[in-house]
Formats: structure tokens, sequence, C-alpha cells
């Protein structure tokens, strides 16, 4: 008889995310079984624990997931599930805070789509603003966007705090390949002028960006917007929003809604949950696979 | 329509094992929910919670696990369960704190085995080393080997205290005979281990806790028994899948064998699912412990 499926799903916070406990449930894990408050130093121990106790083959039907707040600490703990792994007694293991690597990957790949429909062009050489950048999202579209090409300038209230964010981003996420930027909200109206994608990830209901900064925007292209409680983070996009014109936006830039990036956001975590089921070998995934399995689920609804 | 299967996994640590939550699935049990943290006096008022929700015929469908990482506190949650019970409103409790009991039981087994085979003797004829003695699964290859007549001694790394105050602990509650023991260097593990028949290893996992040297002061070495899977393994030479192959390394123990990790795991896996499927299929309740997976493993390998 085949063995059911058992998704361990490790969080440094004191509850899992329900969001994401459905999301194992509906991509076809049988049982998702919760560790909560996990220190990153009991990582080793946890894996090894989940490794021993089913042979080579079954093991394929075992997983773990990461959780938490922190984008950093998740990175790590994946790195050390890897480490904890004794082959063959290995199993897939995928990272997703708070599910920012995911909604970061599926802003990021709507916000491509919309770049080349209307633009016909790429990210490569675009200027991109992360506005409330300093959070998990923000972080995660930031790399993403500098790994595709684009020049990414994080935008925090203090520019200590986002210079120290674009630091971690470009040394820890990107392996020293990438050069995020770091700039004070206080100095967006300047930056805005020569911006041609706006990323917002703040806090819901701040308005991160005006319709009077929007006007400046010589050469903007897409704004997206993660945030689905009103007042919206950027002026004229709101949640349903996908690839529709902003009014007063001098240059023809559309806008993307949380809901159209949730949609995204939806997809690429269900494949990649998928991914650990279906893989043949074991799979370590965190935000560049989720923004692949993003790019293929746009590219596949924009061709039908 | 049956109900389904559900174990209440009761765990004093901060997390249930990864181990047990897999080995419950394929033993069969539909649903596992994980308890962490759990106390001691929680215990009864978890277990009547559980017995009253379904009638004689659902319970049967219901079952409680111990976890934990102390033996002495698993037997103990294991009795405050029971007591819990209200005929008929009964349920199976099976106390495998971070597998100690079962992983002992199959070390230990798979050790006399090879004692038996190898060299005609039994555990009651032999002296026993247990590195890593004083950890859970140390602990609990000690009672079962001391039950069994073995002389047996716990050893500690750190200190003889500790090894001594547990070795007391547990002959008082168990009725066994351990003595605590203490090494920390090569020279100190070279002469505990110099008259002694069996070595146990049980310590944590990736450490080497015996090499070739030390090995070689061992005159009287039947049987290494070492349930670390992750390399470098406990005892120098000895490979994970060893199952009575000669453990060469020991240079003045003539036909001297060692049982490697995997050998053990494999009777250990044998032994914690049956027992807990045994839960699923029992027309009573049942009450396991260390002694019921020592016979169940004397079983699977015929002893």
């Amino acid at each position: 008889m085949e063995k059911p499926f058992i998704l361990h799903m490790l969080t440094t916070a004191k509850n899992l995310s329900p969001f994401d406990v459905n999301m194992a449930m509906d991509a076809g894990w049988v049982s998702a079984v919760p560790y909560i408050n996990v220190e990153p130093s009991e990582v080793q121990g946890l894996v090894q624990d989940a490794i021993f106790s089913r042979s080579s083959k079954n093991l394929k039907r075992t997983g773990i997931f990461i959780g938490g707040r922190d984008t950093k600490q998740a990175m790590d703990m994946l790195k050390m599930a890897k480490r904890a792994m004794v082959p063959p007694f290995e199993v897939s293991v995928f990272a997703d805070p708070s599910g920012a690597f995911t909604t970061a990957a599926g802003m990021v790949a709507a916000v491509e789509r919309e770049l080349l429909k209307n633009f016909n062009t790429t990210l490569t050489g675009k200027n991109v603003l992360a506005l409330g950048g300093t959070g998990p999202v923000g972080q995660a579209a930031a790399v993403i966007a500098a790994q595709a090409g684009a020049n990414v300038r994080i935008i925090g209230r203090q520019l200590e705090k986002a210079q120290h964010v674009a630091d971690v981003c470009n040394d820890e996420f990107g392996d020293g390949k990438i050069k995020i930027l770091a700039g004070a909200d206080a100095d967006k109206a300047e930056y805005i002028k020569t911006t041609d994608v706006v990323f917002a990830t703040g806090a819901a209901g701040i308005e991160l960006l005006s319709a009077e900064l929007i006007a400046t925007a010589a050469q903007l292209k897409v704004a997206a917007d993660v945030n689905a409680v009103p007042p919206a983070g950027i002026a004229g996009v709101d949640a349903f929003h996908d690839g529709t014109k902003i009014e007063n936006s001098v240059s023809g830039a559309v806008g993307i809604g949380a809901l159209a990036i949730g949609n995204v956001k939806y997809q690429a975590q269900n494949r990649l949950l998928k991914k650990m089921i279906e893989s043949d070998k074991p799979v370590y995934l965190h935000f560049e696979h989720a923004f692949e399995v993003a790019r293929e689920y746009v590219k596949s609804k924009t061709q039908s | 329509m049956e109900k389904r299967s559900i174990l209440h996994m009761l765990d004093p640590m901060p997390h249930n094992s990864p181990f047990d939550i897999n080995m419950a699935m394929d033993a069969g049990f539909d649903v596992l929910m994980p308890y962490s943290n759990v106390k001691l006096e929680s215990v009864h008022g978890l277990t009547q919670d559980a017995i009253f929700s379904r009638s004689p015929a659902g319970i049967k469908r219901t079952a409680i696990f111990v976890g934990g990482r102390d033996f002495a506190l698993a037997m103990d949650m294991l009795s405050a369960s029971q007591k819990a019970m209200v005929p008929p409103f009964e349920i199976s409790v099976f106390a495998d704190p971070s597998g100690a009991f079962t992983t002992a039981a199959a070390l230990v087994a798979c050790v006399a085995k090879q004692l038996k085979e190898k060299h005609n003797k039994e555990l009651k004829d032999c002296k026993a080393l247990i590195f890593g003695g004083t950890g859970p699964v140390g602990i609990a290859t000690g009672v079962i080997s001391s039950l069994a007549g073995a002389e047996t001694t716990i050893i500690d790394h750190l200190s003889i205290e500790t090894a001594e105050d547990i070795a007391h602990g547990y002959n008082r509650r168990f009725a066994c005979s351990l003595i605590g023991g203490y090494a920390g260097t090569d020279i100190e593990k070279a002469k505990l281990i110099k008259s002694c028949d069996i070595i146990f290893c049980t310590a944590k996992a990736g450490i080497q806790v015996l090499n070739a040297g030390v090995l070689n002061a061992a005159i009287n070495l039947k049987v290494v028994g070492d349930v670390n899977a992750v390399p470098p393994l406990g005892i120098e030479g000895i490979k994970r899948g060893d199952n009575g192959a000669p453990l060469q390394l020991a240079l003045n123990s003539k036909g001297a064998v060692a049982v490697g990790a995997l050998a053990i795991g494999d009777i250990k896996y044998q032994l914690q699912h049956s027992l807990i499927k045994e839960m699923l299929t029992t027309d009573k309740p049942l009450y396991l412990d260390f002694r019921d997976a020592f016979l169940k493993a004397q079983k699977i390998l015929n002893l």
C-alpha cells in the first residue's frame, strides 16, 4: 500500500498560517503536522527525526515546509535542513515565510506580463522602486526583480534600515551577484521621476504612492500593490485591477492589484507544494523556484 | 461508516517527534493530533477528554501515544493515562519517548542474537557498557539489558555523579541493577572497555565515541551495537548496514562482531510499526512500554 503524504510544517511563530495549511491539503498532502515556536537550532534534529522513519522510496511522500515571518531566518533554516539530510535519507523542503516568497513571485511575474503586453519590454535594465520594501514580500520581490536584471531600490521610512535590508538581500539572497540600492521614503518624489516599475509592499491601509506623485512619474509603466485593504497602497490601483490603466499616469502606466497578484501567488504556492510530491529526487525550494513556476503559470495563461 | 482512527500524540517536549508522526501514519492511523508541552498533571484530563466523546465501539479507533525524551516521565504519563480510564470507556496507550523504547529493545535484541549465534552466550553471561548511557536511548538500553541479566554500566561523558544518580533512580523504580560510570578521555574509555563483552553505543548522532586505538584495549569484546546512523558513526570501523560483520579494528578481541544502525533500525521500525498497529487491531485496550517492545523484539528475532 502507498504511504500517505505527510508534510511536517515548521514555523518560528506561535501558530502556523492557516493559509499554508489549506494550501498544503489542497495540493495533495494528506497530513499536515504543525511544529510551532521552532528555534532554528532545532531544525537539524527535527529533520533527522523525520528522515529516518521511512524508506528512501517513501521519503518521496514526506516533506518539510518552513514558514515563520523572517525571510533570512527561513532561508537559514532551509539551508540547515538541507545540510541535515543524510542521503539517501533525504526529503524535499520548501521555505515560504509568511507566504512572502510566493506572493513576491506572483507580483513580479504579473509585472513582467504587463511590461511585455503593454510596452513590449522586459525587466532588464528597468528602474524598480520597492516602496515599503523592507518587509518579507518587499525583500523577496526586490531580489527576484534584481535577478531578472532590473535596477532595484528598496525604499523604507528610515534610510539606515532600508540600507541594511538591501545589504542582506544582496549578500544573503543574491550571493553577492545583485546590487539592490536603498532609499528613504522622504526622497521618493525624486526617485519616482525615473522609475519604470513600482512595487508597493507596505503595511495594509497605508498609501505609499499618491496621485500627485504618479503624475510626475514620466516613465512609469507598471505599478503593483499587494495591499488588499483600502486605502490602496498606490492611488488609483485597486485590489481588482489587473493590467488596468492608472488614472493620472502621464506615461500610460497600468496597475496590478492584490487579487490579481494573489491569483498568481496561489498558483505558484500550489505548484511548489505539488512539485515536492511529484519530484523524483529531493528539491529545496525558495523564492527563485517560486518565480520560475509563477512565470510558467503566467505564460501558460497568456498563450491560452 | 466506520469512524476514522485517531491517535492523540502527547509529548512533554516543545515538539512532537517527526519520526513518530511518520510511523503512526504509516501504521494506519487516519488522523494524528499532536499535543506538545504536555504536563504530567494534564494527562488525566486529556485522557478522559479523549475517551468520552466516542462510543465504546468508536473508542477502539482511538488511542494515545506518549512521546518525550524522558524514560521515567513517559512511564509516569503512561500510568497516569491508564489510571484515568473509566471502563468501558477505555483506549490503548503506547509510550515510546523519542522512540527510545523501541530503539533500545531492537538494539539489545540484535546484540543478544549475535551473542547467541557467534559466541553461544546469553546476556546474563556478559558485562555490558553503554556509551551515551545517560540519554533517552542509553537509559532504556540499560534498563532492558540489566533486566535481561547483563552486568550493565551506563556511561556518561561528563560526570560520574550524573551516571550514578540515574543508575540508582532507575534501579529503585524498575528493579534493575545498573552501575554508573564515567569516561571522558580515550584513556578512560580504554580502561573501561578492557574487560567488557558488549558495547552499546547510544551517543548523539554524528559523534565518534570509540576510535580504533580505544578498541584495541578490549580483550573480551564479543558484540558491539551502534544506533548512530549519521556519519561519523559512534564506533570506528562499524558500518551502518553491519549485522554480525566482524569488527576488525578490535584487534585484541578475535571474533568480535558489529551491529550497525540500519540493522537495528530495521528491527526498531518493525517493532514500533507493529506496536502502533496493535492499538488499532486489539479487542481490548493495551498499555505498551519498553517491556512489550523487548518481548516483541525477541519474538521477531526468534530468540
